[in-house]
């Protein structure tokens, strides 16, 4: 709920940024692969701007996974308490100081007593070459941790962003620009939505549809049935953003000369609404969903642990707990290439939905 | 609220039986009458309530540990569909998180029985030599571990190896110091010999961490796979584990090594067990009710009194170390004994757990042994009551005399400030954390100031907060089912002979001596006598102060018959259970 408590703040961000990526071709590449400072002449324009901005789109991604791996190690390496000590009281289910001939083993087992840069940049090499490690925990190569968990995860976030975005369509197409009642009855309304605490909002769903009516399984599991609860869960906040960026646009667009042409061509109002003005107002809305999908990716946890469904979020939680480096660490990296990857998706439905930007 | 009686008043004289028996107890009739004035009553007009009159009154005589609910007809085979808390990295090792699912596929050697006494397992029958530095254990023979290989002496004796090597720091922690090899004498005839006499060693050898695991398996398999799935000779073998969500136990259809104080030897009943991972205590309980779940573990204490007309409940109070305060007794003001002293008068402790626990779970006076550990003594319940006179009283004799503004009592300037570590979700659960704030808020008037430092399970157990500079108290317990208990926590942590589970960092030769006699007594009796004296010394120096006792329970349905909590840590077991029409 935080996390989503952020949108405001990081929303016109995203779109210049977008806005700007998606014409000016991106700039760590530029250079490289441009060595004149001068305007490219008109016969390079076929092919020199998609590769800087391919490069470009590489590089910042790179970037942004190295950043998030780096960070991730030195947090997790940093913090107090000791790694070697963790795994044996865990295994123990103590928390007591460990002596020198019991930490021994272990500290040469997983190179814990090595200096620290050295243990980064063994992580680093192993990290460029695809090898995320084997958890500490689970003794299990994390790529098999990452692979059992992620469906599920994955199944979620799209579901839920799929609820948002029904849920915020009908309620704008339906109300927006209607009487000034009903108008900022639905306005107030996504504001609330916005504000619901995610955790509160699974656990009233939890209590009245799954408890008390029996309409969905308490316990969630991965079945398709126990999709949807969770879905509700994260899906109705998200619904009260996207609705609320999404009204501003709508209500501009009812007055836009377009959709007064389309009036006056003998369109209802419905068919306005739905074909002309709709389309129009969504850009805002598409932003957010990159942002979102990677939010609800990594916020996923929520609706996994009260509805009991496997998931990354909750082996995230697990692993952040017991300092288990590898699997926090390959988490990390697989939701910033996801943020990237739905920058990238976000990028293109800009261009898909709104033609002008394919040119400009 | 004055409460100068004894804080607890033991229903029995005779300490350890009495309380095992209070500690495995079925929640029947006679609990909803007691209990009926408190909540059960208001619910009583419910049509739940009507069902669960008419189990009750079918549940004449529960046996053992578990209720026969409505006589209805047995069927043959099944699957149990549990719900259970925690979800541990590995099925086997060290905590009692994974002694739950080990226990479904390993067999011990012997069992511990709610009365206290070991009964034969794998281990058919056994003797000590006239020194008690020689065990031999004579093994039932045509057990198979479900690889194939035999369950034989060789194979044990690997297993003592095995965790003795590192393969289990808890099994460490009760035997290192005394273990020195075993062998096989022959196919079914197994040697250990000690370094030393160790009478709580059949206790131990009780618990799920001694589980025997196929030797072959241990020496041929990968890690992982030893972690995910553990071999045995047990009920059941461990099937599909989906993370996050579930395991799966199959019935082994060889099992003929039920302990002695099983209901039936053979095979288990059902087909498989699905030992499900639900955290969220409203869906635990909820899968139970919505008849999603046929038995849950960990039933939450806001829905025990709804559970217990409805469901056959089973409670088990964990013998061992309670869920105790250890005092830091090397640095800050608990290093004088009179602080101890007064801190533990200076609160209603009784009234601190049963408000946070609702009554469901049962204060623990003793700060070093529960209530149903089998030599538990019972007299130094009463020693440290309610008393805000005394503990004022034991202050200002410390020279705590000043009092800032705030009330908090000082000395040279020092406020009497106590730092109380707790690891909240790992170690203790909100109701755990409930009961500390209730505490923080009771010693004030004494001039207590109380600092809670809930810490996160990463930090905790990263040893962060493991050293005398980082806690004036620290909040935990260990589950044992001996009182043997207090030679893991109160040996002396010597620079020679570091003992770092000593978190109240208290050496005293005497008291350890007492504990080393207890340990060498030939008898379970004798030894008994040194541990309650050594109880009774730790009480006097007031080196821990008990808070509650760290409990185990599981409620099932009511065609589900003979779900039972083993005795040495509080296990469900499921090889009995079948279902009824």
């Amino acid at each position: 709920m935080s996390t989503f408590n952020n949108v405001t703040g990081l929303l016109p961000k995203g779109a210049r940024n977008d806005g700007a990526g998606s014409t000016a071709g991106g700039g760590p590449g530029g250079a490289a692969s441009q060595p004149g400072r001068r305007p490219p002449r008109p016969n390079n324009l076929v092919t020199s701007p998609g590769l800087r901005r391919a490069a470009g789109r590489l590089l910042t991604a790179v970037g942004v996974v190295w950043a998030a791996a780096t960070f991730t190690f030195l947090i997790q390496a940093l913090l107090p308490g000791d790694r070697a000590t963790l795994l044996l009281n865990q295994l123990a289910g103590q928390v007591q100081q460990r002596t020198a001939a019991e930490l021994a083993p272990i500290n040469a087992k997983y190179g814990f007593d090595d200096p620290l840069i050295v243990q980064y940049f063994r992580f680093l090499a192993d990290l460029a070459t695809g090898n995320l490690g084997v958890s500490y925990q689970l003794h299990k190569p994390v790529t098999e941790v990452i692979g059992d968990q992620v469906g599920p995860t994955i199944g979620l976030t799209f579901a839920s962003l799929l609820v948002a975005w029904l849920i915020s369509a009908v309620v704008i197409v339906g109300t927006a620009r209607r009487s000034r009642a009903v108008s900022s009855v639905a306005s107030g309304l996504e504001a609330v939505a916005a504000g619901l605490p995610q955790y509160w909002l699974g656990v009233i769903l939890l209590v009245v549809f799954a408890l008390n009516l029996g309409w969905f399984p308490v316990v969630g599991g991965s079945g398709l049935a126990g999709l949807v609860l969770p879905a509700l869960t994260l899906g109705i906040p998200l619904a009260g953003f996207l609705g609320q960026v999404t009204r501003t646009e709508f209500e501009k667009g009812m007055d836009q000369p377009f959709a007064l042409s389309a009036r006056m061509r003998g369109m209802g109002d419905t068919g306005v609404r739905l074909r002309h003005v709709l389309r129009h107002s969504v850009l805002p809305g598409v932003t957010l969903s990159g942002w979102a999908l990677g939010s609800l990716f990594s916020g996923a946890v929520i609706a996994e642990s009260i509805f009991s469904r496997p998931g990354l979020g909750k082996v995230l939680v697990t692993a952040v707990n017991s300092r288990d480096l590898p699997v926090v660490c390959g988490i990390v990296i697989l939701i910033a290439a996801i943020y990237v990857l739905a920058n990238l998706l976000v990028d293109i439905a800009y261009t898909l939905i709104d033609p002008r930007l394919k040119n400009s | 609220m004055t409460n100068r009686q004894p804080a607890y008043q033991p229903s029995t004289t005779d300490p350890s039986r009495s309380r095992l028996r209070n500690g495995l107890s079925v929640i029947g009739r006679s609990d909803l009458r007691t209990n009926g004035g408190k909540g059960a009553g208001r619910r009583a007009a419910s049509a739940a309530a009507l069902l669960g009159v008419l189990a009750l009154t079918a549940c004449g005589s529960g046996s053992g540990g578990s209720a026969g609910a409505a006589a209805g007809e047995k069927v043959d085979g099944g699957t149990i569909r549990y719900a259970h808390l925690q979800e541990p990295p590995c099925i086997y090792g060290g905590w009692v998180q994974q002694a739950y699912l080990s226990r479904q596929v390993l067999d011990s050697l012997v069992s511990q029985t709610e009365d206290g006494s070991i009964v034969p397992w794998l281990a058919e029958e056994w003797s000590v030599s006239e020194d008690q530095l020689t065990w031999t254990f004579k093994l039932k023979e045509g057990v198979k571990f479900t690889d194939g290989t035999p369950v034989d002496a060789q194979a044990v004796s690997d297993n003592f190896e095995y965790w003795t090597g590192g393969g289990n720091g808890t099994v460490q922690a009760y035997i290192q110091e005394y273990y020195e090899s075993s062998k096989a004498v022959d196919a079914s005839t197994l040697e250990v010999k000690l370094s030393a006499p160790y009478s709580p060693l059949l206790s131990a050898l009780s618990q799920g961490y001694f589980g025997i695991q196929s030797a072959a398996a241990l020496k041929e398999r990968t890690e992982q796979q030893n972690c995910e799935a553990p071999i045995g000779s047990g009920p059941f073998t461990v099937g599909d584990w989906k993370r996050g969500e579930s395991v799966t136990f199959q019935q082994n259809p060889d099992y003929n090594s039920a302990p002695q104080n099983a209901k039936h030897q053979g095979p288990a009943y059902v087909d498989s067990v699905v030992w499900s991972f639900v955290q969220d205590n409203t869906s635990r309980f909820g899968s139970l009710a919505s008849g999603e779940s046929d038995a849950i573990g960990e039933v939450p204490t806001v829905d025990f009194e709804t559970a217990k007309p409805q469901f056959q409940v089973q409670q088990y109070i964990t013998p061992g170390r309670p869920v105790t305060l250890s005092l830091n007794t090397v640095e800050g003001p608990f290093t004088d004994t009179k602080v101890r002293q007064a801190f533990a008068y200076s609160a209603d402790r009784k009234a601190v757990v049963d408000s946070a626990f609702l009554g469901v779970v049962p204060f623990e006076p003793n700060g070093t042994v529960s209530q149903s550990t089998p030599g538990y003594n019972a007299e130094i319940a009463g020693e440290y009551p309610f008393d805000q006179a005394k503990a004022n009283a034991l202050l200002d004799e410390a020279g705590w005399t000043e009092r800032n503004a705030d009330g908090i009592r000082t000395k040279d300037g020092q406020e009497l400030a106590i730092d109380i570590v707790f690891g909240l979700n790992s170690i203790v659960t909100t109701e755990g954390a409930t009961a500390l704030q209730n505490l923080q808020e009771q010693v004030k008037p004494v001039g207590f100031k109380v600092n809670l430092l809930p810490v996160t399970q990463a930090d905790l157990f990263g040893g962060a907060y493991s050293t005398p500079d980082s806690y004036d108290a620290q909040l935990g317990y260990w589950t044992s089912p001996t009182a043997g208990i207090l030679y893991i926590n109160f040996r002396q942590n010597t620079a020679k002979n570091p003992n770092y589970a000593n978190t109240a960092f208290y050496n005293n030769a005497e008291i350890e001596d007492l504990i080393l006699k207890a340990n060498s007594a030939p008898s379970t009796e004798e030894a008994n006598t040194f541990y309650a004296q050594a109880q009774q010394r730790l009480s006097d120096e007031a080196v821990a102060v008990g808070l509650y006792t760290q409990t185990s329970t599981v409620a099932t349905s009511q065609n589900l018959q003979d779900v039972w909590l083993e005795a040495s840590q509080g296990e469900p077991v499921f090889h009995d259970a079948y279902f009824t029409e």
